[in-house]
């Protein structure tokens, strides 16, 4: 998928510090971040992380403690224009379990201003989902399906979806989001959908947020992720002296060598080193890793990478 | 929303139809039946001038329809506050709904003015409908007993309806609390109990300062039916006594009675001045005891119903 946005282009989310505590414990903690207009994004975390609590905050369906969330300009709020600019689909997709699909979509056309009834209709016909009979009957892969055409035909502009796909099967994962991207696709709807793995979503998303401890961890664009990490391999030695040569990510030893997770290595690399491409997958789970450490990597908060341009 | 409110609840409002139409022929059997003898009765007792025994003997056969009427009539705001009340609020939590409908383009403050408005008007349907019945059903005791004491006014004119919208409200709002339906439903069988006999016991005998009268000590009693509030045995002085043992109080020249039972004692305490000083409320004060206990519980639910708003419009979901 092509670059997400334009650096001028204002994001479609945007948080700056935000926080919530629950008691004592925070459930998200400093977190700034800018989501993309018109991309899917991914919300990547281990369970725990604040997924959640993030895209609770962005819909507001929760209040931050700290700091602040704006989506499009607009703080989230009780009125009709927010309301209807924001789609939220929570992750245990609630529906009224003895209405049927008919009387589901009756209720959106009735309590949304804008509403694209035909779409919906279309697409869970298309589905094959029986609109007669109560949602309580239907499998969970329908019943996620019909939750999706519901929070599509609102029309947001911007659509937050909490691990959506986590409880679907292979094959209803891949329907659901065949169905979101088909959704997407040239509509300019901005998608964050939040997942526990990587591979899960990566057919369908164009850029990446990750949440680790509480904390934004990682933010960028799924190519600039990419390209400006590359996996190291060498002799092995003191990981003092690595990671004031690098930026490192995550470094493994063997006996005799090292293999190290890098990022933006600079032109001074001894010829001792080997330069591979590293994937996704593999980039993801080491940050979602060091943020289960506490944050070992000396760099910090990985601001080098904006989220609109990639790595500077 | 009225949509979605009706086709949530189209089945309790169903029920709570079917209830009040077999309530109603219950009441017309039985209500005729009663206001008939009534009549008859006192046609007979007027030509044999014995009408002031009346109430001892008329619908002494009718105990059973009398108290279910009753029961039914005190228990039925309990029955709203648990049925419509309690899970309004607390079912949508309990089960995640309500994430579906605040993820719509409507604002919570519509959703509750909705879901609430159309409880609460049903409410007020159910209440006015059971207290007409009753209020006429019951117009024959009322003539015998009068109406002001605890288990006639409780039951008709306008403070039934008042009851179902404090119940009601009060299972919104602890169902707004807890979100869960059980535990509204508790809450509002023992906070509506709790709430009721506190002021049936320690409020509503001073919602206007009661009269007094000083009666004789033979069998008279005060006309009208009042509702008698406290009964106090006073000297001629008009102080009352205090009873320090038995007959303690008994001036010295009616000793003697003491021993010759209780009719010469109280027509010699009679001779020497004393009294019954009755407190009462009269039962002419019946519509306007209605307003203020009406006015109490309107009050108390239109506060809960803010309350369950106000914990709406922040509560985190």
């Amino acid at each position: 998928m092509s670059r997400a946005a334009q650096p001028e282009t204002a994001p479609a989310v945007e948080a700056v510090g935000l926080g919530k505590h629950y008691g004592h414990s925070w459930g998200l903690q400093d977190c700034s971040v800018q989501v993309p207009k018109g991309a899917i994004s991914a919300l990547l975390g281990p369970n725990g992380s604040g997924k959640t609590t993030l895209l609770r905050m962005v819909a507001g369906f929760a209040t931050a403690s700290a700091g602040s969330v704006r989506v499009l300009g607009r703080a989230p709020a009780q009125s009709e224009e927010f309301l209807a600019s924001v789609g939220y689909l929570a992750q245990e997709m609630p529906l009224y379990r003895r209405l049927n699909v008919a009387e589901h979509l009756e209720l959106g056309r009735r309590l949304n201003r804008r509403w694209d009834d035909g779409a919906a209709r279309g697409r869970l016909t298309a589905l094959r989902v029986p609109f007669d009979r109560p949602v309580a009957t239907l499998s969970g892969g329908q019943r996620a399906q019909v939750a999706l055409a519901l929070a599509v035909a609102k029309t947001p502009d911007v659509l937050l979806l909490d691990e959506p796909v986590a409880a679907l099967d292979p094959l209803a994962r891949a329907e659901f989001l065949a169905s979101l991207a088909a959704a997407a696709a040239g509509t300019g709807l901005t998608v964050l959908l939040s997942s526990h793995l990587l591979r899960d979503v990566e057919q369908v998303c164009d850029h990446v947020v990750l949440l680790a401890s509480s904390r934004v961890q990682l933010c960028a664009t799924t190519e600039a992720l990419v390209s400006c990490h590359k996996v190291l391999l060498g002799p092995r030695r003191g990981p003092s002296g690595c990671e004031r040569s690098f930026d490192v990510v995550r470094a493994t030893h063997t006996e005799r060598q090292s293999r190290l997770l890098v990022r933006s290595p600079g032109p001074a690399l001894g010829p001792s080193w080997e330069v591979f491409e590293a994937d996704l997958e593999e980039i993801v789970l080491a940050y979602m890793g060091q943020g289960r450490d506490g944050g070992a990597i000396a760099a910090g908060p990985l601001s080098l990478l904006s989220t609109t341009g990639g790595a500077r | 929303m009225n949509y979605l409110t009706w086709r949530l609840h189209r089945n309790q409002v169903v029920f709570a139809a079917a209830a009040l139409v077999a309530l109603a022929a219950l009441l017309l059997v039985t209500g005729t039946r009663m206001a008939h003898d009534y009549s008859a009765a006192l046609s007979t007792c007027a030509a044999t001038r014995s009408c002031g025994d009346l109430s001892d003997e008329l619908f002494q056969g009718d105990g059973l329809v009398l108290d279910f009427v009753t029961a039914v009539s005190i228990g039925g705001p309990l029955l709203l506050g648990i049925f419509w009340g309690a899970p309004l609020i607390a079912k949508e939590i309990d089960e995640g709904t309500h994430r579906l409908v605040w993820a719509q383009s409507i604002t919570r403050r519509r959703w509750m003015a909705a879901k609430v408005g159309w409880v609460l008007a049903a409410a007020v349907a159910w209440g006015a409908s059971m207290t007409a019945l009753v209020t006429w059903w019951h117009s024959p005791e009322n003539a015998l007993y009068g109406r002001l004491g605890s288990g006639h006014f409780d039951i008709q004119g306008v403070v039934p309806i008042a009851y179902g919208l404090f119940a009601v409200a009060l299972g919104i709002v602890i169902g707004t609390w807890t979100g869960r339906v059980m535990a509204a439903a508790a809450g509002v069988l023992g906070g509506f109990a709790a709430v009721r006999a506190l002021v049936l016991l320690y409020v509503r005998p001073h919602y206007l300062a009661p009269l007094t009268a000083r009666l004789s000590l033979g069998r008279a009693a005060l006309p009208g039916n009042p509702w008698v509030l406290s009964k106090t045995l006073v000297n001629a002085a008009g102080h009352p006594e205090t009873v320090t043992s038995t007959f303690g109080y008994v001036p010295a020249v009616c000793h003697s009675a003491v021993f010759k039972g209780p009719s010469a004692l109280s027509s010699c305490l009679q001779a020497q001045g004393y009294r019954w000083l009755v407190s009462y409320q009269p039962a002419s004060r019946f519509w306007e005891f209605q307003a203020i206990e009406g006015a109490i519980f309107v009050i108390l639910a239109a506060a809960l119903v803010l309350l369950a708003l106000w914990r709406i419009e922040r509560a985190d979901a």
